[in-house]
């Protein structure tokens, strides 16, 4: 493969020409430095590392850079520019949703991508679509009211 | 120094193939749990012949890098197959995981496996020598041993498109999302007027590989409800004799009393 991989990060072409092995957490992190994206368990447990690619959620921690030719990455940076992250980012203010912090850029994307697929998600459907992504703080509820919120408050945005 | 390769066709993937010292990759979710960063990967996550779903004479292909999420939105999968997917873990590992990894990976806990060992489905392995096409059961030789030979890779699955309507299916794991079965369980009885057309049963993570008692089930083919009623109690048996649980996390005697339940369940839903 020639060591290099061509994809898109928050909308700019990047040419990767780092060890292809490597975690795209890792890539993020200490290559891009877009320290947004949390390690915490590096096994797809927790979700902390959640990122975008081609629309869909997934473990920055169990992707290898070498598989993401072509792909369209979205990091909790780039999403934080849209209108989409201002609805919901209002909405976890609301109530109250963040408190150490720490797992709220997956929690953000796991929302994002649950609207984008269902704009109008049931209470339960807003707990499976975070139920890859571990907060020890809140408890849930209130992140799951930020979602329903932001469902709402967000009207065609989604 | 070329430490990995993607592959952007089958037969690119295959002649790589040739050297063992390329790992495929498809989804990642298993391999990078390790995160070895010394490893040789073949990336096959976007050759298109691994990458189709559909139907041709009666049966459902199912290429080998298809995701689990894939499965979910497909019309053409039979609802067993799509219970089992969502059950997996949760949408990020399922918006990544494949079929073929979940296969190749050699887990008798694997859930799609069992759905394919159930519905009695068929592999295609291929090399840059030719292809063959092979009973997922005889895929399992062992604890994370399989039929596969160093230089194949699995391009297909290839599994009954009808005929798994009435199904039963269980998953018993310790938390709902992300849950690597304790034990898993899926059956299967077509009928046909009155008469039992296809029985067959499958059990994840009791043993070193998924058990499928074909020849059991034989027992109860061709049968009317009434006299496979009948037939329980020895089928039953003979069952309980087949299954030899291994040890794990959980004991052998948790392992067989749950199969057991759960086939119990299966039989008596199923009016047997």
């Amino acid at each position: 493969m020639s060591n290099s991989v061509k994809f898109r990060l928050n909308g700019a072409e990047m040419t990767y020409t780092e060890n292809p092995a490597m975690r795209l957490l890792d890539a993020l992190r200490e290559g891009y430095l877009l320290t947004g994206t949390k390690c915490g368990c590096k096994e797809g447990e927790c979700g902390a590392c959640s990122v975008i690619v081609n629309g869909q959620l997934y473990n920055s921690c169990l992707v290898a850079m070498g598989s993401l030719e072509g792909a369209e990455v979205m990091t909790i940076e780039g999403f934080s520019k849209t209108e989409r992250f201002a609805v919901l980012e209002k909405a976890y203010q609301e109530v109250s949703a963040v408190q150490c912090g720490f797992c709220i850029p997956g929690m953000v994307l796991a929302s994002e991508c649950l609207l984008a697929s269902n704009p109008h998600p049931t209470e339960e459907e807003i707990r499976v679509g975070i139920s890859g992504n571990l907060c020890r703080c809140t408890g849930y509820n209130s992140i799951v009211a930020a979602v329903g919120i932001a469902a709402q408050k967000g009207e065609g945005l989604w | 120094m070329v430490t990995s390769v993607f592959a952007h066709s089958l037969k690119e993937a295959l002649e790589y193939r040739r050297n063992p010292k390329w790992i495929p990759y498809c989804g990642g979710t298993d391999l990078m749990v390790e995160g070895d960063e010394g490893a040789a990967y073949l990336f096959v996550n976007q050759v298109p012949e691994m990458r189709k779903i559909l139907v041709e004479d009666n049966r459902l292909r199912l290429g080998a890098a298809v995701t689990f999420t894939e499965i979910l939105n497909a019309a053409e999968v039979p609802q067993i197959l799509k219970e089992a997917m969502g059950d997996i873990a949760a949408p990020a590992i399922r918006n990544a995981g494949s079929i073929g990894g979940n296969i190749g990976n050699g887990s008798a806990k694997a859930d799609s496996a069992l759905v394919f060992m159930v519905a009695d489905a068929d592999l295609r392995l291929a090399s840059a020598d030719g292809e063959r096409i092979l009973p997922i059961k005889d895929f399992y030789l062992g604890r994370k041993h399989l039929a596969l030979k160093p230089d194949e890779l699995i391009v297909e699955v290839i599994m009954p498109y009808k005929g798994l309507e009435n199904y039963y299916y269980q998953k018993v794991g310790a938390r709902d999302a992300l849950a690597i079965s304790r034990l898993s369980f899926a059956g299967i009885m077509e009928l046909e007027g009155d008469k039992i057309k296809n029985f067959a049963t499958a059990f994840g993570a009791v043993a070193d590989v998924i058990l499928r008692p074909k020849e059991i089930d034989a027992i109860m083919i061709g049968k009317t409800l009434e006299e496979a009623k009948a037939l329980k109690e020895e089928y039953l048996k003979a069952i309980d004799a087949f299954i030899v649980p291994i040890r794990g996390r959980v004991s052998v005697e948790y392992r067989k009393d749950v199969a057991m339940n759960l086939l119990k369940d299966f039989l008596e839903v199923k009016g047997l």
